[in-house]
């Protein structure tokens, strides 16, 4: 196979005169279409495109012969663009976790063929008709291992504004989704009644914890970072980042109470002229061997349930969906984000402003 | 027939002609790759029909007092910018090869490096634990870390170390233009460095100056990363807001006007410096 790349494009060139001039009926018997040279799959970046390289980006490669070339990074302002302009150029794209809904609500996605992507060991509720559900991951409480040590550390929001029983610096993200659900937590809000959220409430709660809040943070490297120069210990942060620095031996933990659940999802922008190999490279992706390469250097665990079979039974702990981590936590209820982004971000603007 | 005078004008004319074509490439790419799409971008805020996402932004206190705070933070940067460039600008003019070489190198290598990692090596040096601080408290200077980053200052110093070459470089051509008689001319006359400098020197430069604060100032209106990482939440910019609103809430409309206001501000600002400047512009050759 592998030599024959080189002169993929001519023979494509050739293929596609061919069905240009020959009758449709040929065209028809044909099952699969032309394979193109590449496809583009578009994700976070960074760390995060370099295992899916390891995993599903070679197993695809391997698989159907084509090449797989990623792009960077989500968004979903261009995931939009590029619908509407009629020429995605993205052949599958990771959708950021409050966004993927919206997307397919908003029509930009493709239909799942539910014969080439099959799900029957995931959850019932992570079979979306148009979304994939990748991974899932959290938002919790990332804190120095030196400055909380033995078990010393906040367990849950009430805890981490208890700035006298847990002095230090402390990091939040500059942004209203999870903090507003860990102000109320914080509250005495208990966390199956979170929904919907009362605003006024969790800016009440907000204002307390400001003062001790040296960073508001931006970007999803930011925590880890934060914690490990000292700036801070205690940070809010996306469990993955936390994960990486424990498993590399760094003072850093995981606190998983009150964490905030969410999914990771990829999908299939609509009018993209490869969706075909797109169904097959969703198809790559529901793979248990795959999704634990992925797990296993992430932290983020695959959807598939026997996923975590092939996960190092040491680092099973440190996934947010592991037993005993998973019934601390709540799941963000992305619906009500949807509804609501615009007036949770204006008023947290607003609050951000005022000094 | 034709008059003399006009004999006299058509060759001109043509050498006019002549040149507009050689720009007419240039400017067609311009005007389909910016003018138009601005334009389209600008038309979405009114799409509606209606003046209302232009009304949200200016009857809006917190747009229209982070469109303030956004001025503030350039005019600081460009000022900062302006007395760190000029004394640089002048030096290079009096430098020798060597000096010319390694100035031009300092000044160029932040071109190659992107913002975000600069950004992220500023947060290196300037943090609790950082390098200045930690040499700091090594030296006994200081007890406690100061706080150099993740407020305004954090900011000013990202964005200045940005933006000073663009400031450097108008100032520096300007001084280059300067004719090298006329200051001697002036020595000759008696007059002292200093006399030189603020009566020859300075106001033949300003033109540099002009070019090289509209420069700093706009582009300092378009902070978004650096704003949002050195100024941990402490620092809201309005080009943080259009990001906001175009990649996240996907209110184009809205992101639209926000531009919109953004692009009159500066417009204004641009003509200001232009007027103001344009005495200056008058005196020189």
């Amino acid at each position: 196979m592998r030599q024959f790349t080189g002169r993929r494009p001519w023979i494509l060139a050739g293929s596609g005169l061919a069905a240009g001039l020959l009758s449709p009926a040929i065209v028809s018997a044909q099952t699969t279409p032309p394979k193109p040279d590449r496809i583009v799959v578009n994700a976070s970046g960074g760390a995060m495109n370099s295992i899916f390289r390891r995993s599903y980006f070679a197993a695809f490669e391997r698989l159907h012969g084509i090449r797989v070339v990623d792009t960077s990074p989500v968004d979903f302002g261009k995931l939009r663009a590029m619908v509407e302009s009629g020429n995605p150029e993205w052949t599958c794209t990771e959708i950021g976790g409050q966004d993927a809904m919206r997307a397919k609500e908003m029509n930009l996605l493709e239909p799942l063929d539910t014969s080439v992507v099959d799900r029957s060991d995931y959850p019932e509720n992570a079979r979306d008709s148009h979304v994939l559900t990748s991974s899932a991951y959290t938002t919790a409480l990332g804190y120095r291992t030196d400055a909380f040590p033995n078990g010393s550390q906040p367990k849950g929001w009430a805890e981490f504004w208890d700035v006298r029983r847990f002095p230090g610096p402390r990091s939040l993200r500059n942004h209203p989704a999870d903090n507003l659900e860990f102000a109320l937590l914080a509250d005495g809000v208990p966390m199956d009644q979170l929904y919907p959220l009362d605003l006024d409430r969790a800016f009440r709660s907000l204002d307390k914890i400001r003062p001790h809040i040296t960073v508001w943070w931006s970007a999803g490297a930011q925590p880890a970072q934060l914690l490990v120069d000292r700036e801070v210990v205690l940070a809010s942060g996306w469990n993955g980042r936390f994960y990486e620095l424990t498993r590399r031996g760094a003072p850093v933990a995981t606190e998983f109470t009150g964490g905030s659940l969410k999914s990771g999802s990829f999908g299939i922008p609509r009018g993209t002229r490869q969706a075909y190999w797109g169904q097959r490279f969703m198809a790559v992706m529901t793979q248990p061997e795959l999704q634990a390469v992925y797990t296993t250097e992430m932290g983020y665990p695959g959807l598939n349930r026997r996923t975590m079979d092939f996960v190092p039974a040491e680092l099973i702990p440190l996934m947010c969906t592991a037993p005993g981590n998973i019934e601390k936590q709540f799941w963000l209820d992305v619906a009500w984000w949807t509804a609501n982004a615009a007036i949770a971000q204006e008023r947290w603007n607003r609050w951000m402003l005022r000094r | 027939m034709s008059s003399p005078a006009a004999d006299r004008a058509s060759p001109a004319r043509r050498r006019e002609l002549a040149l507009l074509l050689l720009g007419l490439p240039a400017l067609l790419l311009l005007g389909v790759l910016f003018a138009w799409p601005v334009l389209r971008l600008l038309s979405m805020s009114v799409a509606d029909g209606t003046l209302h996402q232009l009304e949200r932004v200016v009857l809006d206190e917190l747009y229209v007092q982070v469109l303030f705070e956004s001025l503030k933070i350039a005019g600081l940067v460009t000022v900062i910018c302006l007395a760190l460039a000029y004394p640089v600008a002048l030096w290079l003019t009096k430098a020798g090869r060597i000096g010319l070489t390694l100035g031009m190198f300092a000044l160029l290598l932040p071109f190659w490096t992107s913002v975000l990692v600069r950004t992220y090596a500023w947060m290196v040096l300037l943090g609790r634990s950082g390098v200045i601080n930690r040499m700091l408290r090594d030296l006994g200077i200081i007890e406690y870390p100061l706080p150099l980053l993740h407020n305004l200052g954090g900011v000013l110093i990202g964005m200045v170390h940005v933006l000073v070459p663009y400031m450097v470089f108008p100032i520096y051509a300007a001084l280059l233009r300067i004719d090298p008689d006329l200051p001697r001319a002036a020595e000759g006359l008696g007059a002292s460095r200093w006399a030189i400098f603020r009566r020859v020197i300075l106001p033949l430069s300003l033109p540099g100056v002009a070019a090289g604060c509209a420069l700093v100032f706009v582009l300092s209106l378009g902070f978004f990363i650096t704003p949002a990482l050195l100024g941990g939440g402490q620092v809201m910019m309005i080009a943080m807001l259009i990001e906001q609103q175009v990649r996240e809430l996907l209110d184009w409309p809205f992101a639209a006007a926000l531009s919109a206001v953004l692009l009159a501000v500066t417009l204004v600002v641009y003509a200001a410096i232009g007027r103001l400047t344009k005495g200056a512009r008058l005196a020189s050759p």
